[in-house]
């Protein structure tokens, strides 16, 4: 476990120090953000809407899981995990939000569910049978006022609000394309964080941002647990059924 | 003189800094991958004919060590081919983390040639081979070990109980499995030592089609072990390899369930381990 962690702590170092490098010497590619279009409840990046519920155990959340014998998130074994896509606030159109600045975020969020779902879905790279593929949305980011006193290299010419950013994020086949689970995350994690750094610097508010997608991470993990759950029928099937080869023998006492 | 003590210290270093890869010399049972993880407990007239026969129908060879149980994969597997179902003197830098043993040399031993008292000959008598459990703390884990989440059909996790040492045996897709298994079985009351000899299986998409493809194959053709979302078969691939586990309640479950995953395709042996449920065994 211990060796987890350090490895696991190795690799947001190793991440945060690729985003150093790789600013310092090649041009940024452009982010691809995506405008969000007016008066629409969500952002059209799920394949489809219309199954999602509120979910009882998620605060402002809305969900939906496959209960379909043949295709639900039992019958799968790894996972994909998407490159995030990056919506645009309607209020920040026209503004220039830094291409820097959006692939901190996308690697940083790509990153943080990775690391969270990972003992429960090894991640792979090629889909394939009993291979999903998780597909995530940062919706709603914002153009934001940089703190005075930050000023490094890594410090972006135009910060980045995400304060009232949701999450979409979708579980599909990885070959067919058809949405296993999904979930709308409205749970307002990034109230008051900005990002203003490609590494996140440690001011409070940028601070804020990492716990807000760690945060909704360790919310996406809790809501594939929650889907894990065997029922109370696959429960008392276990029990009845799982004995041990070894185990022929009658226990003594 | 400078230059002699110079000498020692420079062995003594060297000595120093091999022993921190620590080449070890044990005594092993040579055993075919299958039947090490299935058949724990004495090394029997059944065990060894389990041992070769599966070793000749493709299985790999592996070590059990003997003063533990512990199964070894090897890195040089014809050292120990012609060894399988007897016991050896081993020599090689063991990785117990993974289940590993880089090997050095293997050379065929009797059973004499252990001495007497030593903890190696527990394995070697089922008259002196005797499993101590109390049913309580076999239920407790057992228990713990069926309920634990994500455990998929391709997953088989299974374990022996001997006094407070529990030896955890078995295949599965997900690394943290492994650890999750060893975690709550040493974390139980009573539980003194745990041996962890389950292995992790690769997620090549070689096997992986072979797994999607079984299952359906199976799912079809003998639905009622499937339930909700798990099953009274458990599917184990290795490298094109189908090890087939579990409970069935018919012979002829049993055979259909053979004769699909030989169906299968890109799939090149089928090992039937399935147990049949004891009042249709002669059927």
């Amino acid at each position: 476990m211990l060796a987890k962690d350090f490895f696991k702590r190795a690799r947001c170092f190793g991440f945060g120090l690729v985003l150093v490098l790789s600013s310092c010497s090649r041009p940024v590619p452009k982010a691809n953000v995506t405008e969000l279009g007016g008066g629409s409840e969500f952002s059209g990046f799920l394949t489809t809407y219309v199954n999602l519920k509120p979910n009882p155990n998620f605060e402002n959340t809305m969900s939906y899981v496959s209960n379909d014998p043949a295709k639900n998130i039992h019958r799968y074994v790894a996972v994909i995990v998407d490159t995030p896509t990056v919506y645009i606030s309607t209020t920040a159109k026209g503004k220039a939000i830094p291409d820097r600045g959006v692939w901190a975020l996308k690697e940083y969020f790509q990153n943080a569910i990775s690391g969270a779902i990972e003992d429960a879905f090894p991640v792979v790279q090629s889909s394939g049978p009993l291979v999903l593929r998780l597909r995530s949305a940062i919706v709603g980011i914002d153009v934001g006022q940089l703190p005075a006193n930050q000023k490094d290299a890594n410090t972006l010419d135009q910060a980045i609000d995400i304060g009232r950013v949701a999450v979409e994020m979708e579980l599909v086949d990885s070959e067919t394309g058809e949405q296993i689970a999904a979930a709308v995350d409205r749970q307002n994690l990034g109230e008051g964080a900005v990002v203003g750094s490609t590494t996140f610097s440690r001011e409070e508010k940028f601070r804020a941002a990492t716990q807000a997608f760690d945060g909704w991470a360790a919310r996406l993990r809790q809501f594939l647990d929650s889907a894990d759950e065997l029922s109370k029928e696959d429960v008392e099937r276990v029990e009845s059924t799982n004995f041990p080869y070894a185990s022929e023998d009658t226990p003594s006492k | 003189m400078t230059l002699g003590a110079a000498s020692v210290a420079l062995v003594l270093l060297t000595s120093t800094s091999f022993g921190a890869d620590e080449i070890s010399t044990f005594s092993a049972y040579v055993d075919s991958d299958i039947c090490a993880r299935l058949m724990l407990g004495p090394i029997t007239a059944q065990r060894i004919q389990c041992s070769q026969s599966t070793f000749k129908e493709g299985s790999e060879p592996v070590l059990v060590r003997l003063h533990n149980n512990m199964v070894l994969s090897v890195n040089k597997e014809k050292i120990i081919r012609p060894l399988v179902g007897q016991l050896a003197e081993v020599s090689g830098k063991v990785k117990p983390e993974d289940g590993t043993v880089k090997l050095e040399s293997a050379k065929p031993i009797t059973d004499a040639s252990i001495p007497q008292g030593d903890s190696a000959r527990r394995l070697l008598d089922v008259r002196t081979y005797r499993t101590e459990r109390s049913a309580q703390l076999h239920e407790k884990i057992r228990h713990e070990l069926a309920m634990m989440p994500y455990i998929s059909n391709f997953d088989f996790i299974s374990f022996t109980q001997n006094g407070a040492d529990v030896i955890l045996t078995g295949w599965t897709v997900r690394e943290t499995n492994r650890d999750t298994a060893g975690r709550v079985v040493r974390d139980i009351d009573g539980v003194e030592t745990v041996v962890n000899n389950i292995e992790v299986l690769p997620l090549g998409s070689f096997d992986m089609q072979i797994r999607a493809a079984a299952r359906a194959a199976l799912q079809r053709n003998l639905s009622r072990y499937f339930w909700g979302n798990g099953s009274d078969i458990k599917i184990v691939v290795k490298r094109g390899q189908i090890i087939l586990l579990g409970t069935v309640s018919r012979k002829a479950d049993s055979d259909l369930a053979f004769i699909q995953c030989n169906s299968v395709s890109g799939a090149f042996k089928v090992f039937n381990m399935l147990r049949v449920q004891a009042s249709d065994k002669g059927a």
